[in-house]
């Protein structure tokens, strides 16, 4: 109860009533949290994650600190650079335990958290033939399923950025989350994270066309991008409605397509390109001792040669573009979507990255929200989407940049009305 | 909130319809002609990242904006290592000139443009005894005026940063602009950058206090955090009063100011909430840490200053420059209610630093309007306590009365910041 004021327990304990009883609120107790990570480092997101809970974060103007206790920790690998053993040493209640089921179970034999975080990002994975990092994620995801299922009791899940980079445990995952109905709530911290200008697509809106660019990054990178997009035109009129083809590009055929001038002609429509440029704080210049230019094609050519991008068909006729600068063009992720009429919406999505990665404490707020309500803030279809779209990608890329139907991906679904990106 | 605003910010042929629209109804006839007059133009001098944005264009409302200026003329005070000015002259067609009164009549007997652009920031000019720069911005502008008094003609006038060192020259610089009734613009880039969060103060609300945070040397830094809180508190009911006197404090009695209610620790802790950049712990391994309240901050900080600014309306501000805590310049106010707003003034990285393509749009709409889009008394005053603060640090730390400094005036109740 260190942390505990009144006035956040009773804010926790009356969320918490008005959705239907938990442990933590029946024992009119703090809740408890497990966190699952592969490793803990300085700028891992475990480190940015966790830290949050641990130390508390700045929000809405007060050094914020979560009415929750993170109260076990596994940590998968432990190197020189490792700080759960200090964060353990400065926070007395953290234990940290050898095996995901004693970290739930905290040693014993029931489930004795209120709330998992699984990060299963850094530390040193094989990487397949394709460029994914084979994080545990899944495995992970099992091991608590394990003790769910053992115990028969269960706990909100926060998965952090793609729920896997294999399709088919992704599915299972959300398949087993509804099956045992615990809230589950997954992604990147970029759909969350400030917006320049601060501005969310008009629910209901009609897009024809979008585009997301950054630095590439094959799986890693990609995922921020895709969900970053996902998260603006999923609020299009009538909602998400899933993905039915995708086509990859690299090398001659990714300039061609930069050249083509329209997605009709086999690219994107380069209004599209300008916008999301044009929103950029970090647009590498083309020309010596100039500062701040736009960039030409060929400028690009040569900043960025190894460059590659994803066309995605959605279901009901939206395209989208990620372009991936691979190389040195643009060093932030920007999002530009043409609306019926020809208006176009475009958002730098703004990561800070200084001393501290602030752009985790919009994530860990709603994390909050999840394990004091029991239901995450934003439907886990999302993630589930992005991470399909991300594995659909990077398998044209590596079926020699063929078009893919996606019928696996036909996945609906209605976004919140109200936006849960940072801006308070 | 979204608002119907924001969300236009957010559009580029709705912003087209807005702002950019009456520009391109200009563009037609010949482009407005610009003057800039600058003691230095090297590589991230703020006459190459802002002078260049005329050349160049510059990203506006998620469009690569070209604004209809013509860049004429230039006068630089100096050619160092590095100097650019003739290749881009060379580049953009325009003629460096001797002399600034050549500069703003293109060589010719007249005045022959239609704005003039003043950045003197950079360079090698001699400090004073206060630690201010003496750079030539006084001298720049008088040369200007003068022209204008012998040609007939005054055209609208940019100054970057505070008007000059001096608050007496300062004063007059404003008091000629309104004699020969010049559109007149100036300050910092900071008042007009994005906001995290994007918020303001309420406007015409009752203010309880206000703290600013930053850091930096003086006097240039201390003057962008101060100009920052000046576009804040000037929103507050009645407007600008006017300050009534000022004192800077360094040292140990900067924290015991704070431990005696000299300054609002519920307020810094809004400041440093804004933060990205807090050092120490969080420099170490990236911890976030309160602080405000942690006890570091003394440890962190080995000289820290307070400039205690009293207005005359009784209001309280306070500027921390606060060396070794953070990197950012953050701000907080109570407002009467109780409620706080706090923000951060953010400072996109180099070498695009786009917040200066945010006060190249104030610029442009000015020359385009003839209107400048927020009063240049933001920046007089803000000059103005600037220097008398730096005689309260060399006069031993004392309080000194300002009822020269009697400077009032509305703000404008429409925002101005981000792109």
């Amino acid at each position: 109860m260190m942390y505990c004021s009144r006035r956040s327990f009773l804010a926790g304990t009356t969320a918490t009533l008005a959705l239907g009883p938990s442990a933590w609120a029946a024992e009119r107790r703090r809740p408890r949290i497990a966190a699952l990570t592969t490793i803990y480092h300085k700028y891992s997101h475990s480190q940015h994650i966790v830290d949050r809970f641990l130390d508390g974060y700045g929000w809405e103007g007060r050094h914020h600190r979560p009415a929750m206790d993170v109260v076990s920790l596994y940590v998968e690998q432990v190197g020189d650079n490792d700080l759960s053993r200090e964060r353990a040493q400065r926070h007395p209640q953290l234990k940290i335990y050898p095996t995901i089921a004693e970290a739930l179970t905290q040693g014993g034999s029931d489930l004795a958290v209120d709330g998992v975080l699984l990060i299963g990002e850094h530390g040193k994975y094989p990487v397949n033939e394709k460029g994914q990092t084979l994080y545990p994620r899944y495995e992970y995801f099992q091991q608590i399923m394990e003790v769910y299922r053992r115990t028969g009791r269960t706990a909100p899940v926060f998965n952090d950025k793609h729920l896997s980079w294999n399709w088919d445990y992704a599915k299972r995952m959300v398949e087993t989350a509804r099956e045992l109905r615990f809230g589950f709530m997954a992604g990147s911290s970029l759909p969350v994270t400030w917006r320049q200008p601060s501005v969310d697509l008009p629910f209901g809106a009609s897009v024809d066309e979008v585009l997301g660019v950054w630095g590439g990054g094959i799986d890693g990178g990609d995922i921020h991008v895709i969900e970053a997009m996902q998260s603006i035109v999923e609020r299009r009129r009538g909602g998400e409605t899933g993905v039915r083809a995708v086509e990859a590009f690299r090398g001659e055929r990714f300039w061609k397509a930069m050249e083509a001038g329209s997605w009709k002609a086999g690219g994107w429509d380069p209004r599209l390109l300008e916008a999301a440029l044009s929103r950029s704080n970090q647009l590498n210049s083309p020309r010596a001792t100039y500062s701040n230019v736009f960039p030409r094609t060929e400028d690009l050519r040569r900043l960025a040669p190894d460059s590659y991008a994803y066309r995605f068909e959605y279901a009901d006729g939206l395209k989208a573009s990620i372009v991936q600068f691979k190389g040195n063009v643009v060093g932030d992720c920007n999002v530009a979507a043409r609306i019926k009429g020809g208006d176009i919406f475009s958002v730098l999505f703004y990561l800070p990255y200084y001393t501290m990665r602030n752009f985790f404490s919009p994530q860990v707020h709603h994390i909050e929200s999840l394990f004091l309500t029991g239901k995450s803030p934003y439907p886990i279809e999302r993630t589930l989407l992005t991470t399909g779209m991300t594995a659909a990608g990077i398998e044209s890329l590596f079926q020699n940049q063929r078009r893919l139907e996606t019928p696996h991906l036909a996945i609906r679904y209605q976004p919140t009305r109200q936006s849960t990106f940072w801006r308070t | 909130m979204i608002t119907r605003r924001a969300f236009l910010g957010a559009l580029g042929t709705a912003t087209l319809a807005e702002t950019v629209l009456p520009v391109m109804a200009r563009a037609a006839s010949p482009p407005r002609r610009v003057a800039i007059v600058t003691t230095v133009w090297t590589y991230q001098s703020h006459a190459q990242h802002m002078g260049d944005r005329f050349l160049v264009g510059y990203p506006r409302h998620g469009r690569w904006h070209q604004p209809p200026l013509q860049v004429v003329s230039l006068y630089v005070d100096q050619r160092p290592d590095g100097d650019l000015s003739r290749q881009r002259a060379a580049e953009h067609g325009f003629t460096v000139y001797p002399t600034i009164a050549e500069a703003l009549r293109c060589g010719g007997n007249t005045l022959a443009v239609d704005a003039v652009v003043i950045i003197g920031e950079h360079g090698n000019y001699p400090h004073n005894h206060k630690g201010q720069i003496l750079y030539p911005r006084y001298e720049f502008f008088e040369e200007c005026v003068s022209v204008f008094e012998q040609d007939g003609r005054s055209v609208p006038v940019f100054n970057d940063k505070h008007l000059s060192y001096s608050g007496e020259k300062a004063r007059k610089m404003v008091a000629d602009s309104k004699r020969l009734k010049f559109p007149f613009l100036a300050g910092s880039s900071l008042p007009v950058t994005w906001r995290l969060p994007p918020v303001e103060i309420p406007y015409g609300a009752k203010l309880k206090e206000a703290l600013m945070v930053g850091v930096g040397g003086s006097d240039p830094m201390d003057f962008h955090a101060l100009e920052a809180m000046q576009c804040m508190v000037e929103r507050r009911r009645g407007g600008e009063t006017g300050i009534k006197s000022v004192q800077l404090i360094e040292g140990d009695a900067v924290w015991r100011a704070g431990e005696n209610g000299g300054w609002s620790k519920r307020l810094l802790e809004a400041a440093l909430s804004r933060s990205d950049s807090l050092q120490g712990d969080s420099d170490l391994d990236s911890r976030p840490q309160d602080l405000a309240n942690n006890g570091q901050l003394p440890k962190l900080v080995k000289n820290p200053s307070a400039y205690r600014i009293e207005r005359n309306d009784g209001l309280r501000t306070t500027l921390l420059m606060l060396n070794g805590a953070l990197g950012d310049f953050c701000f907080a106010a109570q407002l009467a209610n109780g409620a706080v707003v706090s923000t951060q003034f953010f400072l996109p990285p180099t070498p695009n630093v786009t917040y200066s393509a945010c006060l190249v749009a104030q610029i442009e709409e000015m020359i385009l309007t003839g209107r400048a889009p927020y009063p240049v008394e933001r920046t007089q005053i803000t000059s103005a306590m600037l220097d008398r603060c730096l005689d309260s640090k060399v006069e031993g730390h004392r309080r000194i009365e300002t009822p020269e400094l009697n400077i009032r005036y509305r703000a404008p109740r429409g925002s101005r910041f981000g792109g």
